[in-house]
């Protein structure tokens, strides 16, 4: 059969390639943001921060051209999935460019302490496996593979695992006195923007399928609620504010 | 330049080539849709196109041309896929197109570097330059390999007047300082900093010539070795050091001695200095752990640390001549930065290979390979 609406679909790949090419970019920041912070190099982060005017510019550009195909073109069924989620998937990409910029800008406020190599350790695992997470996004993405964008979830609580053990070494080296309270908060801090740019990648993941399969993604919550307000009862329980002390 | 010309001249001619073939074959299809392809002949244009082709692919070197619109409608192998990692494939596509459209609209030749993080780290330089009939054609180089090697002869030069020009300074100061001097006290303290630098030096110096001798000395005469020899007077070597940093070193030897074809001395050496650096960047309490291996073709020697490992940047970097990870540390160390360097080529010299892998905060383990002389194959590597 001739394929219909050629000119919407060429365009419809142009916004895809768009998105991957955004999401490389995302995936190149993350090893700069990684060693950013553990070589000190201010000069990496000034381009960190520049890198990432140049992500928010092109995501804008991107966004307004979903829009424009919206309107223009009110696609329906597979085609509407695909613009919707690239829509959602480019606030987590954005998003994620600015954590590495967040990760730059606390290498530069501890710039000078030296980091023990248990902390400095962790922090290339977590770089590592947030990268990797984010290389399966793209893949997941690029090659429609629900397989690898369900897997992207598992993937991630290594990364939460990651992060659990670096707040407790934090805690052994500000006990030990190698780092003050003041770095140690900072590091603390860090480990949370890993741990984020692997929840967002788990959300392009959860995109993914629902473009292939039509599933939505963060439905557990939702169908709990769902459930509970299907007999007609309305509303949450509120919690009881007059609590007299007996 | 000479081969970007021929590059292009060969582009062009399979460029309308290729247009012919493709007339060609819309014709074919057209018109014999049913006949299978292998009772076609291929028609000498085709041949020609096919040769042009596998030519294309043998450059070493990224070829696109693009038509008016920026289509992509010749390419090589080498541009459908430069990197290893999928992002720095995207990436790259994404570059070829910003310069190809640079070059059309300026309608001169556009030249860019473009440098990946990975990681590994890549550089590509990508020049982009307009074609007749509107065509454009973008070359990519990786050029990764020269900038790293770059790097690493830049660094020898600063690295060795470093190592040389420190205590050198040190003496002259020290030598000035004690011309005036009358108290005898402090001319003891000052002569003997300067033995102490002295010393330094000279194992600075003993080292390079070492590391020469063994550079140059690629022959070795392989006589048969056994490798508990190699690890029992490695470690006799590095036991008071160890036992005074409060450090053990253990072993665990395979229940049969292997033997191998070798330079006893050299691997001796490469053994010890790896134990040596174990010792140094372990905490005390710590334990080296020596193990032997051996497997059909090959024994190997490993030696594992828990101690302070190597940061992911410098791991390809410390088999370099006076490569640091930590310059402020390797003062108090006091080794020559030379060590490493040793153990590459004494395993280079034996036909093996030195490898390690280390985590930051939970040690590193360096793996020797060596060849065993069963297989006759084995001993003329040696």
């Amino acid at each position: 059969m001739e394929e219909l609406r050629k000119g919407f679909h060429h365009e419809l790949d142009e916004v895809r390639l768009s998105l991957a090419r955004l999401a490389a970019s995302v995936i190149e920041a993350i090893p700069r943001a990684t060693n950013v912070l553990l070589s000190g190099d201010l000069e990496g982060a000034e381009y960190l921060i520049l890198a990432d005017d140049e992500i928010d510019s092109r995501s804008i550009a991107l966004e307004d051209r979903c829009y424009q195909l919206l309107a223009l073109q009110a696609p329906v069924a597979g085609d509407l999935r695909q613009l919707i989620s690239i829509l959602k998937m480019v606030g987590e990409i954005e998003r994620s460019a600015d954590l590495t910029v967040n990760i730059a800008k606390a290498a530069r406020r501890i710039y000078g302490h030296s980091l023990d190599p248990k902390l400095r350790g962790i922090i290339t695992k977590m770089g590592e496996q947030a990268q990797q997470l984010f290389t399966s996004a793209l893949q997941s993405f690029e090659e429609n593979d629900v397989a690898i964008a369900g897997a992207i979830d598992d993937m991630d609580s290594y990364l939460d695992s990651l992060q659990r053990q670096f707040v407790q070494a934090i805690f052994e080296s500000h006990a030990a006195g190698s780092i003050d309270l003041q770095v140690a908060i900072q590091l603390a801090v860090v480990a949370r923007f890993y741990e984020r740019i692997g929840d967002h990648a788990v959300n392009i993941g959860e995109r993914v399928l629902f473009i292939v399969s039509g599933w939505r993604p963060e439905n557990k919550g939702a169908a709990r609620h769902d459930a509970k307000t299907a007999d007609g009862t309305y509303g949450i329980p509120l919690p009881n504010l007059n609590v007299t002390e007996e | 330049m000479l081969v970007l010309g021929i590059v292009i001249g060969l582009l062009v001619g399979v460029f309308f080539s290729r247009l012919l073939f493709l007339q060609r074959r819309s014709e074919k299809t057209n018109n014999q849709i049913d006949a299978p392809p292998s009772e076609v002949p291929l028609s000498e244009v085709e041949v020609h196109v096919a040769e042009l082709d596998s030519v294309l692919n043998a450059i070493p070197l990224g070829v696109v041309v693009t038509d008016e619109q920026g289509n992509i409608i010749l390419g090589n192998h080498i541009a459908a896929g430069v990197g290893i990692l999928r992002h720095i494939d995207v990436l790259v596509d994404e570059a070829v197109e910003r310069i190809i459209k640079k070059s059309r609209e300026s309608n001169s030749a556009v030249r860019e570097t473009l440098e990946l993080f990975g990681p590994p780290p890549r550089t590509l330089v990508i020049e982009a330059m307009p074609l007749e009939s509107e065509k454009s054609i973008a070359i990519i180089e990786d050029i990764s390999e020269r900038t790293r090697i770059d790097a690493v002869r830049t660094d020898f030069v600063a690295n060795i007047s470093h190592e040389l020009k420190t205590p050198v300074g040190a003496l002259s100061i020290l030598a000035d300082t004690i011309r005036d001097e009358d108290d005898l006290k402090v001319i003891h303290r000052l002569s003997s900093k300067m033995v102490k630098e002295a010393n330094r030096m000279a194992q600075t110096i003993d080292d390079l010539l070492e590391l020469s001798r063994i550079e140059l000395d690629g022959s070795v005469v392989p006589e048969p070795v056994s490798i508990y020899s190699v690890i029992a007077e490695s470690i006799d070597r590095m036991a008071y050091f160890a036992a005074q940093a409060g450090i053990g070193v253990v072993s665990q030897l395979p229940e049969d001695d292997c033997i191998v074809k070798g330079d006893r001395l050299q691997l001796v050496s490469a053994v010890s200095n790896l134990i040596d650096n174990a010792v140094k960047y372990s905490e005390k309490g710590d334990k080296v752990t020596v193990r032997v291996i051996p497997s059909e073709a090959s024994v190997d020697i490993t030696v594992s640390d828990e101690g302070i490992g190597i940061p992911q940047s410098d791991i390809d970097r410390i088999f370099e001549r006076f490569y640091r990870v930590d310059r402020a540390r390797s003062r108090g160390t006091g080794g020559t930065g030379l060590g490493l360097s040793i153990v590459r080529h004494v395993m280079n010299n034996h036909g093996g290979s030195v490898n390690v892998t280390s985590q930051e905060g939970e040690g590193s383990t360096f793996v020797l390979t060596l060849l065993r002389p069963s297989g006759n194959t084995a001993v003329n590597n040696i």
